[in-house]
């Protein structure tokens, strides 16, 4: 119960936010020109396929900041004392956080793909071969992001300054995230949509727990 | 525990490692009464109250609400307590009727509950103009405000006020102490802690000090000027076209008369002084000097003064 109401609030408050306004409309700008200004596709990689790559990497990484630097500042301005007290478990205020974020994201993410293929339509190079490889890297994006979010949650948590936590936030986020992708580069009859999605879901979980655990033994 | 017991700590200490910030205190605070809880910064105040509204929960001792320990009981406690936290904030994005919604909510209220509480917790604290603005546009006294607005949304039997009058200026804290008189009538149990006593002496029954982690006394405002001796001090204002008195260091002379500060027309009488035969023979030789004596007053060490005998500070 209190999870969702949380959910609803945080998702209010972050939809709203001033990061989110930018990847709402950001990324779908974004998408709408990289279809312009690139080739139609890349060494067979169609654009669609590469808009969903970079935006979910932009958005992935703005997030992670986004929350981690939300919940330092929540820390120091002792925001969380006033939940507390009452009939709310420590997991749902962290756990809210995340699927708010994540959520706002995945809708960001999706429109901009969205932008691209209603282009590819418009200008008649939406290939079937090339949908499936645009869901694939969706796939990989969206998965890539859930590392990122998780990974900025972490840093929110254990870190008490705004700036280191963006720093780390943008170099490790980005970065770990990527190693979802990894193992398809060497053992070639894996799925990469599949093996991502897997990954990513393994991973979030698990750097989520962490983050749960640390956020309980905090003294507020 | 009495009948009309409403908070008890039971010899409870509390550690940060190796700094003893609770050393086991224990006290009462009956049903419907406003305790001042007062001591110099980094007494312990903060860590008792959050041991109280449930922040601390790894503490020695036994806390009691109604005679329900909130160790094991927490779960059906935590709605009888409301707490106006120290420094808590809000997050920025929220409206003022928005922190009423989330918290009002979470204390489980119903929808038609909240709206009604809402409106007459902003009518007590005198908000109802900024409902809908958002919280980052408000001043600090209308924040400290909304703090213990919160605090009372579920109509709590305890309040916890964590150092509410902190930083806020003359005219706000009038009007805070006008809210926390008015709440007194409805018989509200008040835990008020301070670091300045001025803040709690007018609107505490029962006034605890607190310092390195022990509390050092309890008693009514009263029961405290009276317990602590630190020497009578008589006050004489003369008509100011007159000199206080021609020869006023024969008043040393007097017997128990320990100092005499012509500048501020007082008179320290020792600690085992007989006052009225001190006051007999100061009068009397006040009108052999012809002095013109517009008041002439026994005055009572201040609390203030009490206060700072205890935590060890200096009185002027």
């Amino acid at each position: 119960m209190s999870l969702l109401l949380l959910f609803l609030d945080e998702l209010k408050g972050y939809a709203k936010s001033k990061v989110m306004i930018v990847l709402w409309f950001g990324l779908p700008l974004l998408s709408f020109f990289i279809q312009f200004i690139s080739p139609q596709t890349l060494e067979g990689m169609p654009i669609s396929s590469l808009v969903a790559l970079i935006v979910s990497s932009i958005g992935g990484t703005l997030s992670a900041i986004m929350l981690s630097t939300s919940i330092v500042s929540e820390k120091n301005r002792h925001v969380y004392e006033l939940f507390l007290i009452r009939p709310v478990r420590r997991s749902s205020l962290i756990l809210a956080k995340y699927l708010a974020v994540y959520l706002c994201l995945v809708i960001a993410v999706s429109i901009s793909l969205t932008v691209g293929l209603l282009i590819d339509a418009i200008t008649g190079d939406l290939i079937k071969n090339y949908l499936d490889i645009t869901f694939e890297s969706l796939i990989i994006g969206v998965s890539s992001m859930s590392i990122t979010c998780s990974i900025g949650i972490f840093f929110g948590v254990l870190v008490s300054s705004v700036p280191l936590a963006a720093i780390l936030s943008v170099y490790l986020g980005s970065q770990l995230s990527s190693i979802i992708i990894l193992p398809t580069f060497f053992v070639e009859i894996l799925n990469p949509g599949i093996l991502a999605l897997s990954l990513g879901v393994v991973i979030t979980i698990f750097i989520m727990s962490i983050n749960v655990i640390l956020f309980s033994k905090k003294q507020f | 525990m009495s009948k009309n017991t409403c908070i008890e700590f039971k010899n409870v200490s509390k550690n940060y490692k190796e700094l003893l910030a609770l050393d086991d205190i224990s006290f009462k605070i009956p049903k419907g009464e406003i305790f001042g809880y007062i001591g110099p910064n980094g007494a312990g105040k903060t860590t008792t109250i959050k041991i109280l509204v449930g922040l601390i929960r790894n503490f020695k001792g036994d806390v009691l609400v109604y005679g329900r320990n909130i160790s094991n009981d927490w779960k059906n406690l935590h709605n009888l307590i409301g707490f106006h936290p120290q420094e808590a904030g809000f997050q920025e994005w929220r409206t003022v009727d928005h922190v009423f919604k989330t918290f009002g909510r979470l204390s489980g209220l119903t929808s038609e509950q909240l709206e009604q509480r809402t409106q007459e917790i902003l009518e007590l604290i005198n908000l109802s103009d900024v409902r809908y603005k958002k919280i980052v546009h408000l001043s600090g006294g209308m924040f400290q405000k909304l703090r213990l607005g919160q605090a009372l949304l579920h109509e709590p039997q305890i309040l916890v006020l964590d150092e509410p009058l902190s930083g806020l200026d003359p005219n706000m804290r009038f009007q805070f102490k006008k809210i926390i008189k008015k709440l007194r009538k409805s018989e509200i149990t008040i835990l008020f802690s301070s670091h300045i006593l001025s803040d709690v002496q007018d609107v505490a029954d029962k006034i605890g000090i607190l310092n390195k982690g022990k509390i050092l006394t309890i008693g009514s405002p009263e029961e405290l000027q009276n317990s602590f001796h630190i020497g009578n001090i008589i006050e004489i204002i003369v008509a100011e076209n007159t000199p206080l008195c021609e020869n006023l260091e024969d008043l040393s002379n007097i017997e128990y008369v320990e100092n005499v500060k012509s500048s501020k027309q007082l008179i320290h009488l020792k600690s085992d002084a007989d006052i009225d035969l001190s006051i007999t023979s100061i009068f009397e030789l006040l009108i052999q000097q012809k002095c013109k004596i517009r008041t002439f007053n026994l005055v009572k060490p201040s609390l203030e003064e009490v206060y700072l005998k205890y935590v060890g500070g200096k009185t002027e």
